[in-house]
């Protein structure tokens, strides 16, 4: 090959191996981009005067005086358009029943899509389900909502050969020539007296209880499984992990028990996480029967298999870590082995030790496959911590994983789940960030 | 004078457990429920809980969507207290119950149809029990074979832990099997969000699953809603359970809270969530 | 030895009982590893070995029907195990080359401000949990790849092709033009050039137009599921390949200078042959993170049991070991020892043996590569 063509293979190679990085980079905007996005939307959105009310009755919060005065002039705004509604009500019923039947059904669609939007009126008995006894609490499912009463979505399946196509139709001509007609008018240039929205910004959304199936509130009991559940796993992870470390850095020679100790650790590594969740299941729960049920004592035992061969690996590099002059000069001085491990060694490892204790409580708090059969339920309330040995509890990834496709009304609260999926990312990456910092110090440190 | 420190470090660690610990042997009669079963029952009883902890500080119930055969499976062995099924136990359930002492005792909560779904856009409006069966067992692939265009059926199944499943298989499949093309997802939930995404699918849910997203086929030529299941013309019906271990001990917290169906509240809420309520069955 | 010069032969008898004893706690305490994952064996086998023995195993391996809630029950696992085996297949495609370009670029080609921006940037990717790709699979990727499957097709065509069609055109008229005298040689290569490039870009082409014709009928699919474990596998590919080439010494890279190779040639010729070992330790690890991941299949894979018919097309759901033992675990009924039940464990001790077996490989890999270097 000639020079040049090797210079430009050479300029070439080096692009496409960057290109590879650029590509990393990406997939990761990509991925975490809609996250961060639409999940802000669940801590700073436009909220409306239901929500206020909402965060007035249910959480206590909010100047009752200013927000009552706010719901008031909203029912102002909204009265002529109620009216409206009862007059034709009380039409449908003196014009006798071949007028019903033409406009019974839509009149009803119409009803119940006014009560979605904004919530019972004044005299109405209150709904028994809390999503149905407040309005729409956000702008803009509210303005959804309002495009769903302003149009009719009706499909064109002339063609024959293919699927229908969505059109919009204006839903004012099914009401044409009655007294309904002003009705849509009204609703789409007064909406914003209805609704008031101003901007909100929730920041307890992760603090805060979570009502009728994560429709209102926020999600403070999959953030406490998820604390409890990692924490509880490092309890019992950390000691079990930094002993087998010190053993196989210090006390160890390269018999053949230890090469069977590191085959067995990097083994247990590799396990499926779906296999630590059918043993989690199978021996703590009903083998052993730490617990009746399902329980964060069981998960946190699962979880803690899980990462104790991360635990120890990465101990174990920290204590190799520690220069050899530190270990030469305390048994210089007399100190037994285990008292140099305990007062020289480990002190001097710790960062390196706590670098790798934060990795693991955030691999912890982002598995599912081990707590889908041993701690995890879609809904239940925050536990106390004695309450962790015998009952379950919500974690966020599970949650995330039942909202995403179990739940009843997967639409409506769309905000919410990437709100969860946020605090969990933001969760995971602040603990390896914290790793990543400290780690910095150290090398920093020992270079030094 | 370290070692003394050490030692007093450790019984202030321990004291401190204690502590944290100790109401365990207080409390630990704490009142509980745990719920596991059906995603077709599931919202039935996370309303349902959420209602009665609302009105009863101090109870705790949490509630698990893993599967009818799950909460069947827990039941058994003494892990729930009540197991929500969208079918009824089979025989080798019972047997497995009564083998390790459980009894299990029904209570018919709600009734429920089970809808065929399909994307708004297909422009077929019903099927005949035995087209969806044909779509099902792969006979019928294209939705030109049952009026619309020419377009490969996607069908969605679930998982065979469900109830719903057990129900749709027993009502409308006789026993032939699913064909191999079929997709196949964990809940009511997923099944809808699959068809709503998906112009060329069909798929089957509770009653309660269905809202403006997705089209719920005429079956036979009848709508389901409240008036055609709870008469039974329509089809593919079937009663949703509530399993318990025996007769719960009447006026305890289990008891009050399995007859909560029977309340004018607890009937408002079956109904707010789109299933159909029942007072006898 | 301690403190000993005045000390009692009882005291020094007690003090190396107290040694004995804390060293064999020490034992005890650190094989936990060896005795979890004894369990784990024991446990999972103890629930597999009853569904051998009440169904064999030539169904479970050779038979494409799975319908285990029938009555007659059947087990046939093997569009399964493809499903499995063709999701780690596309996952590797995806992160393999991906992972080892990269690598070297961390290693040997970034400066080292780059590079510290560039690490954070592969453990973030690391961190982010499992369920969180599964719900970018399931809510963002799905609808996408079901509204525009062909143009993403289309465009990954694009980026992976347009650079090797770049570079192997250039070096083709290059070889060509350089059996032809002096004179001749640059109307040669602008000739080659332009033949071989128009062939590229009209292939190309073709394939986009054909690509963008395609109609995916459900975005849950393996080639969905594909591209998100590769993402996922990659930085475990990246950061250990990345050590084995910084374990490479720095003599063999000046070595190779020093003889005049370009920096593409020393990585391709001397240091990554030289790390391979390393290098396919890594790539096991990564095929071993990617047909271990549960929750990323369960929910964007489609989880129907067939073998996509031709076996390569990507674009029809697949359904994995994982996924079936997730969904199926709820029905399993364990009282009464169905078929059922221990067949998702027998699945269990497939996924435990294939990983266990992959490690035993590149542990062996990476011991023989450190015994050669010596």
């Amino acid at each position: 090959m000639e020079l040049g063509t090797r210079k430009l293979f050479n300029r070439s190679f080096s692009l496409v191996s960057i290109a590879a990085i650029v590509l990393m980079a990406l997939s990761l905007v990509v991925l975490l981009g809609p996250i961060f996005v639409k999940g802000s939307s669940a801590f700073v959105f436009r909220g409306t005067v239901e929500y206020r009310m909402l965060m007035l009755n249910r959480f206590g919060r909010g100047n009752q005086a200013v927000v009552e005065a706010e719901k008031a002039s909203a029912e102002a705004a909204r009265k002529p358009v109620l009216d409206l509604i009862r007059g034709f009500e009380g039409e449908m019923e003196q014009r006798g029943p071949e007028f019903r039947a033409k406009y019974e059904s839509d009149f009803r669609e119409l009803k119940g899509l006014v009560l979605e939007l904004f919530g019972p009126s004044p005299g109405e008995p209150t709904p028994v389900l809390l999503r149905q006894q407040y309005g729409q609490t956000r702008w803009d499912r509210s303005k959804l909502k309002l495009e769903g009463i302003l149009f009719v979505e009706e499909y064109d399946y002339s063609d024959p050969t293919r699927m229908g196509v969505k059109v919009l139709k204006p839903r004012v001509e099914r009401f044409r020539g009655t007294s309904m007609e002003p009705l849509f008018g009204d609703l789409e240039r007064g909406i914003e007296e209805m609704m008031r929205p101003r901007l909100t910004w929730y920041w307890r959304f992760p603090f805060d209880d979570s009502y009728d199936s994560h429709f209102f509130g926020g999600i403070w009991p999959e953030m406490l499984g998820t604390i409890y559940l990692a924490i509880g796993s490092m309890l019992f992870a950390v000691p079990l992990g930094i002993v087998t470390a010190i053993y196989l850095a210090e006390y160890s020679g390269e018999g053949h028990f230890v090469s069977l100790l590191r085959t067995c650790i990097s083994a247990l590594a590799g396990v499926p996480s779906i296999v630590f969740g059918l043993f989690g299941l199978a021996f703590f729960i009903n083998t052993m029967k730490v617990s009746q049920s399902k329980s964060v004592l069981a998960g946190a035992l699962t979880l803690a298999i899980l990462v104790l061969p991360t635990v120890i690996r990465a101990s174990e590099e920290a204590i190799k870590a520690v220069p050899l002059t530190y270990k030469e000069a305390s048994m210089s001085l007399g100190a037994s082995k285990w008292r140099t491990i305990l007062t020289v060694i480990l002190p001097a490892a710790l960062p390196g030790v706590l670098t790798s204790i934060i990795i693991s409580m955030g691999r912890a708090a982002g598995e599912t496959a081990p707590i889908i059969f041993t701690a995890a339920v879609s809904v239940g309330k925050p536990l106390a911590i004695w309450q962790t040995l015998t009952q379950p509890t919500p974690a966020l990834p599970w949650n995330i994983y039942n909202l995403a496709t179990e739940h009843q009304a997967v639409d409506e609260i769309r905000h919410v789940q990437y709100g969860m999926v946020l605090t969990l990312v933001v969760l995971v990456l602040l603990l390896n960030l914290t790793a990543i910092i400290i780690r910095a110090r150290i090398s920093k440190k020992l270079r030094a | 004078m370290n070692r003394f420190r050490n030692v007093l470090m450790c019984i202030a660690l321990a004291a401190v457990l204690c502590v944290t610990f100790m109401p365990v042997a207080l409390f630990a009669q704490a009142t509980k429920i745990v719920i596991d079963g059906s995603t077709t029952v599931g919202p039935i009883a996370k309303a349902f809980a959420e209602y009665y902890m609302s009105k009863n500080a101090g109870v705790n119930i949490t509630v698990s969507e893993s599967g009818s055969g799950n909460g069947a499976k827990s039941l058994i062995n003494g892990t729930c207290d009540i197991a929500t099924m969208s079918r009824f136990m089979k025989d080798e359930e019972f047997k497995a119950a009564v083998d390790k002492g459980v009894f299990p005792v029904a209570t018919v909560v709600s009734v429920d149809g089970i809808a065929v779904i399909v994307h708004p856009s297909c422009p077929v409006q019903g099927l005949s029990v035995d087209q969806v069966r044909d779509i099902y067992t792969g006979k019928i692939t294209n939705w030109k074979d049952v009026g619309g265009p020419n377009v490969a059926i996607v069908i969605i199944s679930r998982d065979t832990n469900s109830g719903t499943y057990e129900s749709f298989e027993s009502l409308v499949l006789n026993k032939q099997k699913i064909s191999d093309k079929a997709e196949y997802v964990g809940s009511n939930g997923a099944v809808r969000e699959r068809v709503q995404s998906t112009p060329a699918a069909i798929g089957y849910v509770g009653l309660g699953f269905v809202d403006k997203t997705v089209k719920a086929l005429k079956v036979n030529n009848i709508m389901p809603d409240e008036a055609t299941v709870t008469s039974g013309s329509y089809p593919i019906a079937r009663p949703l359970f509530m399993f318990t271990n025996g007769y719960p001990k009447m006026g305890s917290t289990l008891y009050s809270f399995l007859n909560l169906y029977l309340t004018p509240k607890g009937q408002e809420i079956v109904k707010a969530i789109g299933f159909v309520p029942i007072t006898k069955y | 030895m301690q403190d000993q010069l005045v000390i009692s032969k009882g005291a020094r008898r007690f003090k190396r009982l107290g040694a004995l004893f804390g060293s064999t706690l020490l034992v005890a305490l650190a094989s936990s590893s060896v005795i979890a994952l004894l369990f784990i064996f024991y446990f999972i086998m103890r629930d597999a070995l009853p569904f051998f023995r009440l169904e064999g195993v030539r169904e479970f391996l050779t038979s494409t029907h799975w319908y285990p809630s029938r009555d007659p029950a059947e087990f046939g696992a093997l569009s399964i195990f493809v499903g499995s085996a063709l999701v780690t297949l596309g996952a590797s495609i995806v992160a393999v080359p991906l992972g080892i370009l990269a690598a070297l670029c961390l290693s040997d080609i970034l400066p080292f401000a780059v590079r510290q921006v560039a690490k954070p940037i592969i453990e973030m990717l690391a961190a982010i949990p499992s369920v969180v790709y599964g719900f970018f699979a399931l809510v963002v990727l799905a609808p996408l790849i079901q509204a525009r499957g062909g143009t993403l097709l289309a465009a990954g065509a694009w980026m992976v092709l347009a650079p090797l069609f770049l570079v192997s055109t250039t070096v083709a008229s290059d070889i060509v033009s350089s059996r032809f005298p002096q004179r001749l040689r640059t109307p040669v290569r602008i000739a080659t050039l332009a033949v071989l490039g128009g062939l590229g870009i009209g292939a190309l082409l073709a394939l986009t137009g054909v690509l963008n014709r395609l109609v995916v009928s459900s975005g849950t699919n393996a080639l969905n599921v594909s591209v998100v474990l590769g993402i996922m596998a990659l930085p475990t590919i990246v950061s250990v390949s990345e050590d084995a080439l910084n374990s490479v010494g720095r003599e063999l890279r000046e070595g190779s200078y020093a003889l005049g190779a370009t920096r593409a040639e020393t990585l391709l010729k001397v240091v990554v042959p030289a790390a391979r070992s390393g290098i396919l330790a890594a790539v096991i690890l990564g095929v071993m993170r990617a047909i271990g991941e549960t929750m990323v299949v369960w929910m964007a894979s489609g989880n129907a049991a067939r073998i996509p018919s031709p076996w390569f097309n990507l674009l029809q759901p697949v359904r994995t070991l994982t996924a079936t033992i997730a969904g199926d675990m709820g029905e399993a009924d364990q009282v009464t020892g169905s078929a059922r039940y221990h067949v998702l464990f027998a699945m269990a001790l497939c996924l435990l043996a294939f990983a266990f077996i992959m490690n035993l490989v590149s542990e062996y890999v990476v011991r023989r590569s450190r015994k050669m270097r010596g």
